[in-house]
C-alpha cells in the first residue's frame, strides 16, 4: 500500500530550461505554442506586406530580375535604338538629347573596368530609367512611342514570377499550418480545454511536448522550403504538375512537402491526445451535454485533424514518391491521374478550413455570453451545430474545383451539400445575436473582436454561398472573389478569433492585465484595416482580376491601391499588438480577482488565481463549481 | 459511484492473514473516475473509421487507394491505442477489506503484478482526514501497524469525506 506523503505538496520549482525545453504542463505548452505560433504569422504576414508593395501599382516594381548588361552591349543597343527613332520619326530622332542623356546615366553607374565592367539596372536607377522613358513616350508618335516602350522593356528586367509564387506559397503554408491551428488549437486547446473539463492534465504529457517540438521542426522545414534551392512555389495545394517544379535539380518543393508531414504529424499526435483528454478525463458528473463549448470545439477540430491530415499525408507522400522515385500516382504519363491528388487534398482542405475557424467558434461563444451578461442561448444546438459543421465538411470538398470537369450530378451533389453547411452555421450566428439580445452589453476589447468575428465571418459566409454555386463558380474560379472570401472567413474570422481569445484570458494566463485603450485602438485599426484590404478585392474578382499574377492591367489599379493602404494599416495595428503583449506582460496592471469578466464568466478556469498555479485540479473539481445552468 | 460495497462472499483477497478468516465482515472497492463509457469507446471508433473512409470511395480502383489505406488504418489504430492505453493508466483500484481482528488494504495498479498491501488491527487503527498539507484536499490516510498509509487518493474530496464517516463507523462496532 502506498504510504502517506503528508509533507509535500511543495514540488521543486523547475528550472528556465526545464520548465520550457522539456515541458510535460499543458499550460506551459499553451504558452510556447501561441508565442511560437505568433512568431511565425509576424513572418508570414511581412510576406503579405512585400506582396502588397508590389501589388500596389500596376507594373512590377520590387520582385523583378534586374537587367544586366556590358557597356559596349548597352551602346549598341542605344544605337539601334537611335536609329528606329530616326525613321520613325521620318529621318530626324526628335529624343536624341534626351537618349544621350539617359545613355550617359546608365554609363555613370557602370561598376568595375576593362573585361570586368558591367551595369545592373535596379532600385532607384531603374526607377529613373523607367519615369524618364515613360515621359518621352507620353509627348512621342506611335512609333517612336513603340521604339521607345521596346527600350523601357528591356532595361526594367524581368519580372520574377517564381518569387512571387514562392511567397504566395510560403504565406499559405504557414498560415494554415504554423500560425492559426498553432494558435487557436494548440495554444488556447492546450491551455483551456483541460482546465474548463476540469482535467489536472492532458492524458499524455510527454506526447504533448513531443507534438510541440515536432511542430517547431515542421516550421524549420517551411522556411527551409520558402529560402533553399530557389523556393517552392507550387501554392499551398501542391497540384500536381505544379508541385513537379524541378524536381531533377531543386529540393525546395521536398521541403515544403516534409514541412506539412512533421507538422501533420504534430497536430495528428495533439488532436489524439485532446481527443482522449476530452473524453476520459472529464470530472465526474461532467457529461457531453455540460462540457463548456470551447472544449466542445477544440473535440470537434481535434477529431477533424484526426480524420483529414492522414489522408493529406498519404497524398503528399505520393507526390514525394512521384517527385523522388519515379512513381507515377499522379502523372498522366504512367497513367496516373492529377485530378485524383485535388480530390484527396481536398478532403483534407476543406475540413482544414473548419480546423482553423471552429475553435474561433468556441470563443466567440464564452465571450458573448462574458460581456452580455446573459448565459449562451441555445447551448444544446449550438454543440449539435459545431459537430453538424463538422462532419458536413467531410463530404462537400469537391466544391473547390467544380472546374475539373465533373459530371453534372456530382456538381449538383456538391452544391447542395455545400448549402446545407449554412444550416448550423446559421444556427451559431442567430445563437450569439440571441444571447447579446437584451443583455446589458460591456463593449470590451474582446467584445469588441468577438462582434467584429460574428459581423465578418458571416460577410464572408455569404460570399461562400455565392461561391457554392457551380455555374458562378465558373466566372469566379481563381478570382480575386476567391482571395476575398476566404480572406473573410479565416484572415478576419479566425484571426478576430485569436485576437478576442488573447484579450479574454491574457490576465488569467499572465496575471497582468492589457491597458484597455490600447486594446481598443489595436481593434480599431485592425478592423478598418482588414475591410479596407479585402473588401476591395471582392471587386476586383468581380472585374475579373486572377488571383496569384504579379502584375495586372491598369483596369485595376484603383482597388489594388485601396487594398495595398489596408494592409499597411493592419501590419501597423499587428506591431501595435505586439508591443501591447509586451508592456502588459511587463507593468501590466495586476489582476487578483479570479473571475475578473464578472459572473458569466463561468467556466472552471475563472476558479483558479491568475495565473493559474503549475498544478491545477489535482482534487477533481465538483459540480457547484461549474455547472451554473444546470437546466440545459 | 467509485465507492463499491463488494459481496463479503466473493472470492477473498489475497494474503495468507486472511485466507484462515474466511469471508470479511466489509469489503470496499475504491475505484478512479473514468469518463468514458465502453459503449462511447464504440461509437467514437465507429464513427472515425467511417468518416476516415469516405475519401477511399474517390478513388477506388486506382492505385492512390492502395497507398492511401495505410495512412487511414494507422490513424484509426492510433486513437483506438490511446484510448485503451488511457483506460489501462487508470485502471487502478484499492480494496478494503475488514474482520473483527484484521484490515487489510490493497492497492492494485496496472503494470504492477503484485499488489501493494497493508495490514493492521482495527481496535489500533486511526483514521485521519486532513483538509490541508496534503498532496489533495481532503487527503485520507489509516495508521496502525506501524505505518502510515494513504487511501483514495484519486477519488474526489467529498468521497473521502464519505469514506472516512463509513470507515469510522465500521471501525467502532464491536466484535461480535
Amino acid at each position: 500500500m502506498a504510504d502517506a506523503t503528508l509533507s509535500g505538496h511543495d514540488h521543486e520549482r523547475p528550472g528556465f530550461f526545464t520548465r520550457w525545453f522539456m515541458s510535460t504542463n499543458h499550460k506551459d505548452i499553451g504558452i510556447l505554442y501561441l508565442f511560437t505560433a505568433g512568431l511565425v504569422g509576424l513572418i508570414s504576414v511581412a510576406f503579405t506586406v512585400y506582396m502588397r508593395l508590389e501589388l500596389m501599382e500596376p507594373g512590377v516594381q520590387y520582385m523583378y530580375l534586374a537587367f544586366e548588361s556590358s557597356p559596349a552591349a548597352l551602346e549598341s543597343l542605344f544605337g539601334r535604338v537611335s536609329e528606329a527613332l530616326a525613321t520613325a520619326g521620318g529621318g530626324t530622332n526628335a529624343f536624341a538629347d534626351q537618349l544621350s542623356s539617359l545613355q550617359a546615366t546608365l554609363m555613370g553607374a557602370v561598376s568595375g573596368t576593362g573585361d570586368d565592367a558591367r551595369l545592373v539596372v535596379d532600385g532607384a536607377l531603374r526607377a529613373d530609367v523607367i519615369q524618364t522613358l515613360d515621359t518621352m513616350a507620353a509627348s512621342a508618335n506611335p512609333g517612336e512611342a513603340s521604339a521607345l516602350l521596346g527600350l523601357k522593356d528591356q532595361l526594367d528586367g524581368q519580372p520574377d514570377g517564381h518569387l512571387w509564387n514562392v511567397l504566395i506559397t510560403g504565406h499559405g503554408v504557414l498560415m494554415m499550418f504554423f500560425v492559426v491551428i498553432p494558435a487557436l488549437f494548440g495554444g488556447f486547446g492546450n491551455y483551456f480545454m483541460p482546465l474548463m473539463i476540469g482535467a489536472p492534465d492532458m492524458a499524455f504529457p510527454r506526447l504533448n511536448n513531443l507534438s510541440y517540438w515536432l511542430y517547431v521542426a515542421g516550421t524549420a522545414l517551411a522556411f527551409c522550403a520558402v529560402f533553399i534551392d530557389g523556393g517552392a512555389g507550387p501554392g499551398w495545394t501542391f497540384y500536381p504538375p505544379l508541385s513537379w517544379q524541378d524536381a531533377p535539380t531543386s529540393r525546395a518543393v521536398d521541403f515544403a512537402i516534409f514541412a506539412v508531414h512533421v507538422s501533420g504529424a504534430s497536430s495528428i499526435l495533439g488532436s489524439i491526445n485532446i481527443i482522449t483528454t476530452f473524453l476520459n478525463m472529464r470530472a465526474p458528473g461532467m457529461t457531453l451535454h455540460k462540457v463548456p463549448l470551447f472544449a466542445w470545439s477544440v473535440f470537434v477540430t481535434a477529431w477533424l485533424l484526426l480524420l483529414s491530415l492522414p489522408v493529406l499525408a498519404g497524398a503528399i507522400t505520393m507526390l514525394l514518391t512521384d517527385r523522388n522515385f519515379g512513381t507515377t500516382f499522379f502523372d498522366v504519363a504512367g497513367g496516373g491521374d492529377p485530378v485524383l491528388f485535388q480530390h484527396i487534398f481536398w478532403f483534407f482542405g476543406h475540413p482544414e478550413v473548419y480546423i482553423v475557424i471552429l475553435p474561433a467558434f468556441g470563443v466567440i461563444s464564452h465571450i458573448v455570453a462574458t460581456f452580455s451578461k446573459k448565459p449562451i442561448f441555445g447551448y444544446l444546438p449550438m454543440v449539435y451545430a459545431l459537430v453538424a459543421i463538422g462532419g458536413l465538411g467531410f463530404v462537400v470538398w469537391a466544391h473547390h474545383m467544380y472546374t475539373v470537369g465533373m459530371s453534372l450530378t456530382q456538381q449538383a451533389y456538391f452544391m447542395v451539400a455545400t448549402m446545407v453547411i449554412a444550416v448550423p452555421t446559421g444556427v451559431k450566428i442567430f445563437s450569439w445575436i440571441a444571447t447579446m439580445w437584451q443583455g446589458s452589453i460591456s463593449f470590451k476589447t474582446p467584445m469588441l473582436f468577438a462582434i467584429g468575428f460574428i459581423f465578418l465571418f458571416t460577410l464572408g459566409g455569404v460570399t461562400g454561398i455565392i461561391l457554392s454555386q457551380a455555374a458562378v463558380d465558373r466566372a469566379y474560379h481563381d478570382t480575386y472573389y476567391v482571395v476575398a472570401h476566404f480572406h473573410y472567413v479565416m484572415s478576419l474570422g479566425a484571426v478576430f478569433g485569436i485576437f478576442a481569445a488573447v484579450y479574454y484570458w491574457f490576465a488569467k494566463m499572465s496575471g497582468r492585465q492589457y491597458p484597455e485603450w490600447a486594446g481598443q485602438l489595436h481593434f480599431w485599426t485592425f478592423f478598418i484595416g482588414a475591410n479596407l484590404t479585402f473588401f476591395p478585392q471582392h471587386f476586383l474578382g468581380r472585374q475579373g482580376m486572377p488571383r496569384r499574377y504579379i502584375d495586372y492591367p491598369d483596369a485595376f489599379a484603383l482597388w489594388n491601391y485601396v487594398s495595398s493602404i489596408g494592409a499597411f494599416i493592419s501590419f501597423a495595428s499587428f506591431l501595435f499588438f505586439i508591443g501591447v503583449v509586451f508592456y502588459a506582460l511587463r507593468y501590466g496592471r495586476k489582476v487578483e480577482e479570479k473571475a475578473y469578466w464578472g459572473e458569466h464568466a463561468d467556466t472552471l478556469e475563472w476558479t483558479l488565481p491568475n495565473p493559474p498555479p503549475e498544478h491545477t485540479f489535482e482534487e477533481l473539481p465538483t459540480r457547484e463549481m461549474w455547472d451554473k445552468q444546470p437546466r440545459h | 459511484m467509485p465507492i463499491h460495497q463488494e459481496n463479503p462472499e466473493a472470492p477473498a483477497p489475497s494474503g495468507a492473514s486472511s485466507l484462515e478468516r474466511g469471508a470479511p465482515r466489509l469489503r470496499l472497492r475504491l475505484t478512479p473516475y473514468k469518463s468514458l463509457t465502453p459503449e462511447g469507446f464504440v461509437w467514437f471508433i465507429g464513427l472515425t473509421a467511417a468518416l476516415i473512409s469516405v475519401p477511399l470511395l474517390s478513388i477506388l480502383g486506382t492505385s492512390v487507394f492502395w497507398a492511401l489505406l495505410p495512412f487511414i488504418v494507422a490513424a484509426v489504430w492510433a486513437i483506438w491505442a490511446a484510448l485503451k492505453r488511457s483506460w489501462r493508466d487508470t485502471d487502478l483500484f484499492e480494496e478494503v477489506s475488514l474482520w473483527d481482528d484484521l484490515i487489510r488494504v490493497e492497492r492494485h495498479e496496472p503494470r504492477r503484478s503484485a499488489p501493494l498491501d497493508w495490514e493492521a488491527n482495527p481496535y489500533w487503527v486511526r483514521v485521519a482526514l486532513h483538509s490541508k498539507g496534503g498532496p489533495v484536499p481532503n487527503y485520507l490516510t489509516l495508521s496502525g501497524g506501524g505505518r502510515e498509509v494513504e487511501l483514495g487518493a484519486f477519488l474526489t474530496p467529498v468521497e473521502r469525506v464519505e469514506l472516512k464517516d463509513w470507515l469510522e463507523r465500521e471501525l467502532r462496532q464491536s466484535p461480535a
